[in-house]
């Protein structure tokens, strides 16, 4: 994304009237919590390299034909699985700590600290709110916990692993603080994770019921578990770890240095022009971009167009100018924040898309 | 008889905002019984109100948070509410009475999730305690995850909208004693469910791959509705054959196995992208429509309204528009009548699915009968003959005469190409109009034949008996049954 376009979404933080009540979810791509009231959101979120034994009750989506809405078939070309957790919860107790609980595996599967999500690739911005195909948040922060091997629970000497798929029963807010719970087998296990100040850490108490005896199997050489109390039914640890990467965000650099077709595919996937538009002729919200260019096209009131370089442009800037016939008007979004670079890599990918390419 | 006015100033549209900066995507609306208002929004806000004269001076609040994609929100009793939100079916409820929810309970997950952004749900009462809960599938447009939440299937993989994780494109019942079963099939985005006052469940779905266009439906238990992906989590439906390719070589068997709109909605005329029906209430406080259905559209500015009636024991009926613009924003995705009946709350959204264009697309309005009655058709009653016309107030001469009336008909055929054009079109002579009552026709149709649906265009010169034009030319009806004299 362009300078513009960023200075545009800091705008939207700060530059709107009236703020928000506090605690209310707002345009703000960066949503966060404090340690008094955490914020909990629930999104698909970004998988950090889980792994199949922690992800073990999860299904596995596999590589699949590209699929021509336009033939009814399957073409050439792959498409591949994104990296993503489809229902999980993630907590924020502002700066100090974020960590994902997850209701199919039942357990905490990682923890960062210094920020929380950029919702940006989901939520994008105000006057833009397209999806975009990257609809993954990012992590922002430090990454110092990633779950392991199997559920580290074990309940009078068995592992709660062994009860086969956990179901997650929901939340209970005590002072605006979650405690989760799952059933594994006979026994609801309750989870409270809060943060500790300054650290790369965090504290978590479980809860069992009926009560039996707690233990936790560390999940990885590199973690620092120390237990602060033990009862029956009861375990309290906290749990600290070095830092598995630092994350920043969704970059919205613009790093191409001349317009190309290639770049305006990406930036078609990107910017949610794929949404609508199809480059196969198959209808959609939109006109295919199909053997568009260079083509006249006939719009709502009957009369022509030529799809040149400067209809297409205008078409993106301000799409309402022009309506072709069968499509809605006030349907488009404006795309008028882009830079030349953009628009330029969109039109030659718009003329690249030739019947038989 | 009430008093006759134009549409515009017989239904109010008001702008209700948000405060400033919250994003305003509305993905479910509820009330409690002391008419506080309950919103959902996609973010994971749920925000109440108590409704003001002032459309400006609703002082919100949040009730809750941390709901993923919110599609319907029911409440229950005050401080309790049940959320359809993406992964699961959930009960939050406020059990210190401090105006937040802290409990939050699954009531149901027994679906999949793929990680596909297209995933929706939408929500209704079973009137006996439970519900129903309508599942969206998935787009070609953007892939599944690694890991999805549930079994993956390869053969509903495949396709435009695809289901590739369980009962995605079907209608699941949630029962009051907490087990979950599929109940019918074959949708493709159903983004609009209602359980009605007479027992009857309805939803709409969006034109597209096996959607000539948008459709009511009837919903029976284990019926399919004609979008074949969602076959393969069917039980009955054998392992490892492919319903796409099945049905897409065999056009016959495809019309054999599925059941039919109750009404279809012509696409663009009235509508693009169906969401949400809701019953309009009988006693009368949102004017003389009582018992019909109103479905919005999360793509124009335009509400439908449709007429069911009973033929042969079967649901079928008329369609035409109610609001056309007026005011109306893009993007109409959730709908509640508030308690007195008075105001028809309509929340907006559009991200993800079509685009967003500022406050074009994205808030909350309500829309509120003004004791006047457009000139419109009140009823459409099909007869052996053709259709008996009840107008909303007495008509003039013109709506006497055949030359009042145009008529012509035409098919619609799903199959797996993006939405479909009318086929087999013809136009009819109007042999005759019979004069009922002062505001009853019943317009005699040649050659008039089942299975079509019949488009009629009524001439300027029908007017209300004080000179009114209609508030919409155009009525559509959907004949897939004649009666017999």
């Amino acid at each position: 994304m362009p300078p513009r376009l960023f200075a545009f979404v800091l705008c939207v933080v700060s530059c709107a009237g009236r703020a928000a009540p506090t605690g209310m979810i707002t345009y703000d791509t960066r949503p966060h919590g404090t340690v008094a009231a955490p914020l909990i959101l629930r999104t698909y979120l970004p998988d950090p390299g889980l792994g199949d034994v922690v992800m073990s009750h999860h299904g596995k989506g596999s590589k699949t034909s590209e699929y021509s809405p336009e033939i009814g078939a399957d073409v050439a070309g792959e498409v591949i699985p994104l990296a993503g957790v489809p229902a999980a919860i993630a907590v924020n107790h502002g700066p100090e700590l974020s960590y994902v609980f997850d209701t199919t595996e039942g357990r905490l599967l990682y923890a960062w600290r210094g920020g929380f999500l950029d919702m940006y690739p989901y939520w994008g911005v105000k006057e833009m709110g397209t999806r975009l195909y990257d609809y993954v948040p990012k992590l922002v922060g430090t990454l110092f916990y990633k779950a392991a091997g199997k559920h580290p629970i074990e309940i009078d000497g068995r592992s709660v692993s062994e009860d086969g798929a956990p179901r997650f029963v929901g939340y209970d807010l005590v002072d605006s603080q979650p405690t989760f719970t799952v059933r594994h087998g006979s026994h609801l296990v309750h989870t409270t994770v809060r943060p500790v100040t300054g650290q790369n850490a965090f504290r978590v108490e479980f809860k069992v019921e009926p009560a039996g005896a707690v233990a936790y199997r560390a999940e990885s050489s590199g973690l620092d578990v120390k237990t602060v109390s033990k009862g029956n039914g009861t375990l309290v640890l906290t749990i600290a770890g070095p830092s598995l990467g630092a994350f920043e965000g969704y970059s919205r650099k613009v790093t191409i240095k001349e317009a190309s077709a290639a770049a305006g595919e990406q930036f078609y996937r990107n910017y949610g022009c794929a949404v609508c538009h199809s480059t196969d002729g198959s209808m959609g919200h939109g006109p295919s971009w199909l053997n568009l260019a260079g083509h006249e096209r006939t719009l709502l009131d009957g009369s022509k167009v030529m799809a040149d370089d400067a209809y297409l442009l205008e078409s993106m800037k301000n799409p309402n100018a022009k309506i072709l016939q069968g499509f809605a008007p006030n349907f488009m979004p404006p795309y008028s924040q882009l830079g030349d670079l953009e628009y330029q890599s969109l039109i030659l990918y718009i003329k690249s898309l030739r019947p038989g390419r | 008889m009430l008093p006759a006015a134009p549409m515009a100033d017989s239904y109010v549209v008001e702008d209700i905002p948000f405060p400033a900066d919250v994003a305003a995507e509305v993905g479910g609306i509820g009330f409690d019984a002391n008419g506080l208002i309950y919103v959902g929004l996609r973010r994971g806000d749920v925000l109440t109100a108590m409704p003001t004269a002032d459309p400006a001076k609703f002082d919100w609040k949040v009730f809750a948070t941390g709901f993923d994609n919110t599609g319907g929100v029911i409440v229950t009793a005050p401080g309790r509410i049940v959320v359809a939100q993406m992964p699961e079916l959930t009960e939050a409820t406020d059990t210190n009475g401090d105006g937040r929810a802290d409990r939050y309970r699954t009531l149901s997950d027994a679906w999949g999730l793929s990680g596909n952004y297209h995933e929706t749900t939408a929500l209704t009462t079973d009137g006996h305690g439970g519900y129903f809960v309508a599942l969206g599938t998935a787009s070609h447009r953007s892939p599944t995850f690694v890991y999805t939440r549930g079994e993956y299937s390869a053969i509903g993989r495949r396709g435009r909208n695809f289901s590739a994780l369980k009962y995605r494109g079907w209608t699941m019942h949630v029962k009051a004693d907490g087990t979950t079963e599929p109940y019918s099939s074959g949708f493709r985005v159903p983004n609009g469910i209602l359980y009605d006052d007479e027992g009857n469940l309805w939803s709409s779905d969006n034109q597209g791959d096996w959607k000539a266009t948008t459709p009511l439906y009837l919903l029976q238990q284990g019926n399919f509705y004609g979008h074949p992906s969602s076959l393969v989590w069917d039980s009955k439906w054998p392992a490892e054959k492919d319903p796409l390719a099945t049905f897409r070589a065999d056009l016959a068997a495809y019309n054999k196995m599925r059941t039919y709109a109750s009404v279809e909605v012509p696409y663009l005329e009235l509508l693009r992208s169906g969401s949400q029906p809701i019953q309009i209430p009988r006693n009368g406080a949102f004017g003389p429509f009582g018992g019909q259905i109103l479905l919005a559209d999360a793509a124009s500015k335009h509400i439908a309204r449709i007429m069911p009636e009973k033929v042969d024991g079967e649901y079928q009926g008329g369609v035409t528009l109610f609001i056309n613009e007026q005011g109306l924003r893009v993007s109409n995705n959730r709908l509640a009548f508030s308690p007195d009946g008075r105001s028809l709350y309509v929340g907006q959204t559009s991200r993800g699915w079509g685009a967003t264009r500022g406050t074009d697309t994205e808030g909350m309005q309500r829309i509120s009968w003004h004791g006047t009655v457009p000139f419109t058709i009140e009823k459409m009653n099909i007869t052996p003959r053709g259709f008996r016309l009840t107008f909303t107030g007495p008509v003039n001469a013109a709506a006497a005469q055949a030359s009042g009336y145009a008529v012509n008909s035409y098919t619609y055929q799903s199959r797996w190409v993006y939405g479909g054009d009318p086929e087999n079109a013809r136009d009819h002579a109007v042999a005759e109009v019979k004069s009922i009552d002062p505001r009853t026709v019943e317009v005699v149709i040649d050659s008039f034949l089942p299975g079509r649906v019949y488009h009629l265009r009524l001439a300027a010169a029908v007017t209300s008996a004080t000179r009114e034009a209609l508030s919409h030319p155009d009525y559509y009806y959907t004949a897939n049954r004649i009666p017999k004299d």
